[in-house]
C-alpha cells in the first residue's frame, strides 16, 4: 500500500472513529429510538405575552421595552422518555436576553418547570432535557420565555422535540454544516461554516481527524512501509481534510451563486439595484436625480438609519453628496445655502412648513426650502 | 459588444504587466524554468493594474480626460514595445518553446495524476462561480459603497481624478473637492473600477469589480509560479495555489467585491515571494521587483504600509542570518515591551493619549482561526508545519519567511491584544481582515516548511536499498 493510500485510509478511519466518539458522549440514551422527532410551527405557537404577528413562515416577536417578558407557549401532548432534547428554532435574539424554558407534565399537572435556555450568535443551543427531575411523564405543554433587551424583533421559526438517536445525532451536526449561509453584512470579516450555532464545527471535526490519523500513518508506516514516506502520508492527511471542508464551502458558494443568478440574472445595472435590498431607496433616489441639475449639484443625506443614509448618498454620487457616515447628525442648518439640496429619507423631527416655504430643524432653527419631490418615507428639498 | 470591450479593457493590464516582466527578467533565466511562466501571468497581472493606475494619474494631471483611446492606446503600444524588447532579448522561438513547456501536465502518474486535473478543475469551478457573482451582484459590502467606489463614480462622470476631504474641509470648500467616508483612501482600487467602466462604456457597479477577480486568478498563478521558483514540485505547488484560491474569507471579498483587503494580500504575497526569489539570487532584478510589489501595498489600502514593515526582518535576517535573528528578536521584544508599558501608563503627548487597553477577544478570535469556515484548516495548517518544521524555520532558506510570518503574526496580534491600536491607523481592519492580508503568505509558509521537514525527515531516514539496487551500486563503485 502506499504511502498516500495509507494516510487517506487513516483520515477516514479516523473520522469515523471520532464521529463514533461523538455519539456515544452525546447521545443519552438508545441509538437507535422508535419515536421520530415532533416539531411545531409559528402556526401553532401562541403569544401568551408580549405582541407580534406571523409573517411568513415566522413570528415576528415585536420588540418590547427593556426588561419586558415575552411569552411563547405550545400545546404538547409526548412522552417525556421519548424526547431528550428541545430545540427551538429562533433568530435575532439579543446575546443578553434571559431566556427561559417551561414545561408541564401529567405528572405535577399544576407545576411549571423551567431551565435557562443559552443564547448564542443569535440563536438558541438546543436544550438537553434528558437529565432533568421534573422531565417526566406526559408533556402536556411547552413555553419560552425571553426577557429581552434589545430594541429588534425576535423571529420564532419553530420548534422541535427530538429523541437524540445516533442516526438524529448525526444528521443534525451534517444539517448545521450544510445549513446555506448566504452573504450579509458580515460576510466581508466572518465566514460561520454552515448554520450560525454548531455543536460540532467541521474544522475542528477534522483537524482533528487529521491529527489521529498522522499518529496512525506514523504507526502503520512503522510497520508496514518504509519510514521515509512518511511525509507523503501527512501531506496526503492534510490534503485530504482540507478538501472536506472545502468541499462544504464550494456547496455553499454554489447555492449562492444560483440565488445571486435568481435575484439578479440578466437585469442591467439599474434592474440590479431595484431588485437589491434597498431596491426601494433606488428607486426614490432615481426619483430624486430626475429632480436635480446635471452633476455636481451639492447635497446633504439625512437618515435615521446609517444604512439608508449611507446607500442614499451612494446613489446620488456623482454629485457633491455629503452625509454622516457613522452617526445620525443633521448638518448645520448654517451649512445649507442657496442652490444646496437636502434628501430627507425615514428621518423624524424635519419639518416642512408648506405656506411659508420653510424647513424646520430639531434645534428650531429654520431654512427657506422648495419641496421638488415628496414620496412615502423620502423627500427632496432645494434650499433658497 | 460592451463584453467584448469590457473583456478587451481587462486584458489590458495584464497585457502591460506580462510585458513589462518579460522586459525586465533576466533573459539568463530560461522561459521554460519550473513557474517562470505562471509567475509572470500572476505577478504581470499585479504589475500591469499599477502601471494603468500610474498611466491614469499622469493623464488627469496633465488634463487629458478620461477615455477608452486615452488610456488603452499609449499602454497598447507600451505593451507592444515592451513584448518586441522581451522578443528580440529572450529568442522569440524560445518563449513560444517554453509556453508549450510550462501547460503541459507535471511527469506524474496514475492517482497523482489524476490528482492534479482533479485539483485544476476544482479550482477552475471556483473561479467560475466567483466570476457569477463578480458579473452579478451590484456593489455590496458596505465600506466599498462609502470609502471607495464613491471615488470611482466621481471620476467615471469626471473623467479625471477629483480631490476628496474630510468633512470639515468639504464644508469650508466651494464644491470643488468631494466627501466621502474615506477620503484618504488610495486611488489605485477606485481607478482600476473607473478604467473597467471605461471599457464598459458606462457605470455598472457590478461590472466594474471584475479586477477583484482578475486580481484572484493572478495570486494564485503567482503563488504556483512563485512556488515553483522556489522548488517546490509541481503537485506541491498546485496544492499551495489551491489553498489559497480555496480560503473562504478571501473568496468572500471576491464575490462581494469593493474592499482593499485581499488586493493587499495579493501585492504583499508577491512581495514576499519576489522577495524570496531575491533572497536565493541575490540579484538586482529580483530585488528591484520585490521592492516595487512592496511599494505598491500602500498604493492599495493605507495600512499596507505597515505590512512593508514587516517585510523589514525578512530583508534583515536574509541579510545577516545570525545576527539579523538576534536583532528580530530584540526588535520585536522592544516593541512588545513598549506595548506593555503603554498599556500600564497613561502618556498624554501633545494632546494625544498614548494609553493602550489590553482587550484581547479570545473567544472571537479562537473561533475564528479554528472553528468557524473562514480559513478552512489554514491555521491548523500553519501551526503543524511550524512544529514540523521549526528547527529548518530558525535558519535559511526558510528564515527569511518564517521572520516575515512571524511579524506578520505579531503585528496582528498587536490589533487582537490591544483594539484601541487601530485608531493610530486610519483605515486599520478588525483582526480577521489583518489576517487575510497575510493568509496567502502563510499557505506559502506551511508549503515550504513542509517542503523542508520533508527534506529533513527523508535524510534522516533514507529509503533501504533493495538488494538488486544495492548490488548494481557496488557493480558501479567498483
Amino acid at each position: 500500500m502506499s504511502p498516500a493510500t495509507i494516510g487517506l485510509a487513516s483520515f477516514g478511519g479516523a473520522l469515523l472513529l471520532l464521529l463514533l466518539g461523538y455519539v456515544v458522549l452525546t447521545a443519552p440514551g438508545a441509538w437507535f429510538p422508535a419515536a421520530s422527532p415532533q416539531s411545531w410551527g409559528p402556526r401553532d405557537a401562541s403569544l401568551t405575552r408580549g405582541s407580534g404577528a406571523i409573517d411568513g413562515d415566522v413570528l415576528m416577536i415585536d420588540a418590547a421595552e427593556p426588561g419586558s417578558t415575552a411569552v411563547l407557549s405550545i400545546k404538547a401532548d409526548i412522552r417525556s422518555t421519548d424526547y431528550r432534547a428541545i430545540a427551538w428554532r429562533l433568530a435575532n435574539v439579543p446575546e443578553q436576553a434571559d431566556v427561559r424554558m417551561f414545561w408541564r407534565s401529567d405528572y405535577a399537572p399544576a407545576k411549571m418547570n423551567s431551565v435557562p435556555v443559552t443564547v448564542a450568535a443569535g440563536h438558541l443551543l438546543p436544550v438537553d432535557v434528558s437529565r432533568e427531575a421534573t422531565w417526566i411523564g406526559r408533556i402536556t405543554g411547552l413555553a419560552l420565555a425571553i426577557r429581552t433587551t434589545g430594541a429588534q424583533p425576535v423571529q420564532f421559526l419553530g420548534v422541535t422535540a427530538k429523541p437524540r438517536g445516533a442516526l438524529e445525532l448525526l444528521h443534525d451536526r451534517a444539517g448545521e454544516w450544510l445549513a446555506f449561509e448566504s452573504w450579509t453584512g458580515v460576510s466581508m470579516n466572518t465566514i460561520t461554516g454552515g448554520a450560525a450555532v454548531q455543536d460540532l464545527p467541521l474544522p475542528f471535526l477534522l483537524a482533528a481527524a487529521a491529527a489521529l490519523a498522522m499518529l496512525a500513518a506514523l504507526l502503520l508506516l512503522r510497520r508496514f512501509s518504509p519510514i521515509a514516506s512518511l511525509p507523503l502520508a501527512l501531506g496526503a492527511i492534510f490534503v485530504a481534510a482540507w478538501i472536506v471542508a472545502d468541499l462544504r464551502w464550494e456547496w455553499n458558494l454554489a447555492r449562492q451563486a444560483i440565488a445571486t443568478r435568481d435575484q439578479y440574472g440578466g437585469k442591467d445595472w439599474q434592474g440590479k439595484h431595484l431588485a437589491a435590498e434597498d431596491g426601494k431607496l433606488f428607486a426614490f433616489i432615481e426619483n430624486v436625480r430626475a429632480k436635480l441639475p446635471p452633476a455636481p449639484a451639492r447635497i446633504f443625506v439625512v437618515a435615521e438609519a446609517h444604512y439608508f443614509r449611507d446607500r442614499a448618498a451612494y446613489h446620488l454620487y456623482p454629485h457633491n453628496v455629503h452625509f454622516e457616515p457613522y452617526r445620525d447628525m443633521l448638518p448645520p442648518s448654517a451649512a445649507l445655502r442657496a442652490g444646496d439640496y437636502l434628501v430627507v429619507y425615514l428621518r423624524r423631527g424635519i419639518q416642512y412648513d408648506a405656506k411659508a416655504q420653510r424647513l424646520r430643524f430639531p434645534d428650531g432653527s429654520t431654512l427657506a426650502a422648495e419641496v421638488q419631490l415628496a414620496e412615502a418615507g423620502g423627500a427632496l428639498f432645494a434650499i433658497r | 459588444m460592451d463584453s467584448v470591450t469590457l473583456s478587451l479593457g481587462l486584458l489590458l493590464p495584464w497585457a502591460l504587466g506580462v510585458a513589462a516582466l518579460l522586459a525586465a527578467r533576466d533573459a539568463a533565466r530560461p522561459l521554460a524554468a519550473p513557474g517562470e511562466i505562471t509567475w509572470l501571468l500572476g505577478a504581470g497581472y499585479l504589475a500591469g493594474a499599477l502601471l494603468l493606475t500610474f498611466w491614469m494619474r499622469a493623464l488627469s494631471l496633465a488634463g487629458v480626460r478620461f477615455g477608452a483611446a486615452a488610456i488603452a492606446l499609449p499602454l497598447l503600444a507600451v505593451a507592444g514595445a515592451l513584448l518586441i524588447l522581451a522578443w528580440r532579448r529572450g529568442g522569440g522561438a524560445r518563449s513560444i518553446g517554453a509556453m508549450r513547456e510550462a501547460f503541459a501536465p507535471p511527469a506524474v502518474t496514475g492517482l497523482a495524476r489524476a490528482f492534479w486535473w482533479g485539483l485544476l478543475a476544482w479550482i477552475a469551478l471556483r473561479f467560475a462561480l466567483l466570476a457569477l457573482e463578480v458579473a452579478s451582484r451590484p456593489l455590496f459590502p458596505w465600506e466599498a459603497w462609502i470609502g471607495w467606489a464613491t471615488k470611482a463614480r466621481v471620476w467615471f462622470e469626471f473623467g479625471r481624478i477629483t480631490e476628496f476631504v474630510g468633512a470639515r474641509e468639504w464644508f469650508a470648500a466651494t464644491g470643488n473637492a468631494w466627501f466621502d467616508a474615506s477620503p484618504a483612501n488610495p486611488a489605485t482600487l477606485p481607478l482600476l473600477q473607473v478604467w473597467a467602466s471605461i471599457a464598459l462604456g458606462n457605470w455598472d457597479d457590478a461590472l466594474m469589480n471584475w479586477p477583484w477577480w482578475q486580481i484572484a486568478v493572478a495570486l494564485t498563478l503567482a503563488v504556483y509560479g512563485g512556488l515553483r521558483r522556489l522548488g517546490a514540485t509541481s503537485l506541491e505547488a498546485l496544492v499551495g495555489a489551491y489553498f489559497v484560491a480555496s480560503l473562504p474569507l478571501a473568496n468572500a471579498h471576491v464575490a462581494l467585491a469593493g474592499y482593499a483587503d485581499l488586493p493587499l494580500a495579493a501585492y504583499f504575497a508577491v512581495a514576499v515571494l519576489a522577495f524570496l526569489q531575491w533572497a536565493g539570487t541575490r540579484t538586482l532584478r529580483d530585488a528591484a521587483l520585490a521592492a516595487c510589489f512592496a511599494a505598491a501595498c500602500p498604493l492599495i489600502k493605507i495600512v499596507g504600509a505597515v505590512w512593508l514593515l514587516a517585510l523589514l526582518p525578512g530583508v534583515t535576517v536574509a541579510l545577516a542570518p545570525r545576527q539579523g535573528r538576534k536583532l528580530v528578536a530584540i526588535a520585536l521584544g522592544v516593541i512588545a515591551a513598549a506595548l506593555v508599558v503603554l498599556a500600564q501608563t497613561s502618556f498624554v503627548v501633545a494632546g494625544h493619549p498614548l494609553h493602550l487597553d489590553f482587550a484581547p477577544a479570545w473567544t472571537s478570535f479562537s473561533d475564528s482561526l479554528f472553528l468557524l469556515g473562514n480559513w478552512n484548516l489554514l491555521w491548523y495548517g500553519v501551526i503543524g508545519a511550524a512544529l514540523l518544521a521549526w528547527r529548518q524555520s530558525l535558519t535559511p532558506p526558510l528564515l527569511p519567511l518564517a521572520a516575515i510570518v512571524a511579524t506578520g503574526l505579531f503585528l496582528v496580534s498587536i490589533l487582537l491584544f490591544f483594539p484601541g491600536s487601530a485608531q493610530w491607523l486610519a483605515d486599520a481592519p478588525g483582526v480577521d481582515r489583518a489576517m487575510l492580508h497575510l493568509a496567502p503568505v502563510l499557505v506559502v509558509f506551511m508549503v515550504l516548511a513542509f517542503r523542508a521537514f520533508d527534506a529533513r525527515w527523508t535524510a534522516a531516514h533514507p529509503l533501504p536499498i533493495a538488494p538488486d539496487a544495492a548490488s548494481a551500486t557496488a557493480a558501479t563503485q567498483r
